[in-house]
């Protein structure tokens, strides 16, 4: 039998019940952990101790989630607030643009989907902190930019800004690489 | 909501990318980071506020009341009669409640 979101979390909330815990990380440890890689431009330890923390901090403060909101994005508001106060905590954490986004791609090539996408990935550590999360959040994980705005805590204006202008850069470099990018 | 679909080969791009990520041992790391659970504290405290407030109840009820010489005054529902009755019977059923629900949270 599976439990629905509701139902664990009100079972974590009436009787500190670890297991149904748990099965909530289970859950959403792989979008909020490739959420936080993304974000720390492809560092894989420092995007699990954020989640770590960003869970732990779930559970504290479960009883502070509405379920008017999506659990995920609930949980990717917290996520996006550790990687904010890691920033703040560790100068050398590249949130904007400390680590040098990678190079230009010398010239169109024909595009094979397997290496576009690796690309995107490489093109994605190129924006912007903001951009990149507006992106990743709205083009990924399938929030709508009201959600995103909540979990980003700014303006929707902002947000769809931010998409738009990320898309663009995305766009750019994936034409200058590959003649065929749209049609790979 | 979620955002409209497009025809953007970028939007279906962004879709498309493998962003899973196994778990890998990380629920166990953050369960063992969870907070000790203390399983007897709720019902203690349930428990032990049930008692206090079943003993209260016993000390203030009019015990010589419960059974007044002349009982029939009970059968003629005499509210002075039937009022140290209504309080034992609180008493009690709170007392069973508590209990009851002490056993159904250790369940």
């Amino acid at each position: 039998m599976s439990f629905t979101d509701a139902d664990l979390i009100a079972r974590v909330l009436s009787c500190e019940d670890h297991h149904a815990f748990g099965e909530l990380v289970r859950r959403y440890q792989s979008p909020v952990r490739a959420f936080l890689t993304r974000m720390t431009r492809g560092d894989s330890h420092l995007a699990n101790d954020l989640a770590q923390e960003t869970f732990l901090k779930a559970w504290h403060k479960l009883g502070t989630y509405r379920g008017g909101a999506r659990f995920s994005a609930w949980l990717f508001g917290i996520a996006y607030n550790e990687l904010r106060m890691a920033g703040r905590r560790r100068k050398e954490l590249a949130l904007e643009d400390m680590v040098e986004p990678p190079p230009e791609p010398e010239g169109p090539a024909a595009a094979s989907g397997s290496q576009l996408r690796l690309d995107l990935a490489e093109a994605l550590k190129a924006l912007s902190a903001d951009e990149r999360a507006a992106v990743i959040l709205c083009g990924q994980n399938g929030l709508s930019h009201e959600e995103a705005a909540q979990v980003l805590d700014c303006p929707l204006g902002t947000v769809k800004t931010n998409i738009l202008r990320g898309k663009e850069k995305l766009r750019r470099r994936l034409s200058s690489a590959y003649k065929n990018y749209e049609s790979a | 909501m979620n955002p409209p679909e497009t025809n953007d080969p970028l939007d279906a791009l962004l879709r498309a990318q493998d962003t899973h990520v196994e778990d890998g041992g990380f629920t166990t790391r953050v369960l063992a980071a969870l907070p000790r659970r203390r399983p007897w504290l709720r019902p203690t405290l349930l428990l032990g506020a049930t008692v206090i407030v079943a003993m209260l109840a016993a000390w203030w009820l009019p015990w010589e009341n419960l059974f007044p010489l002349g009982s029939p005054a009970l059968l003629l529902l005499s509210p002075k009669a039937l009022l140290p009755w209504l309080l034992l019977i609180a008493a009690v059923s709170s007392l069973v409640t508590g209990a009851m629900a002490v056993f159904r949270w250790e369940d």
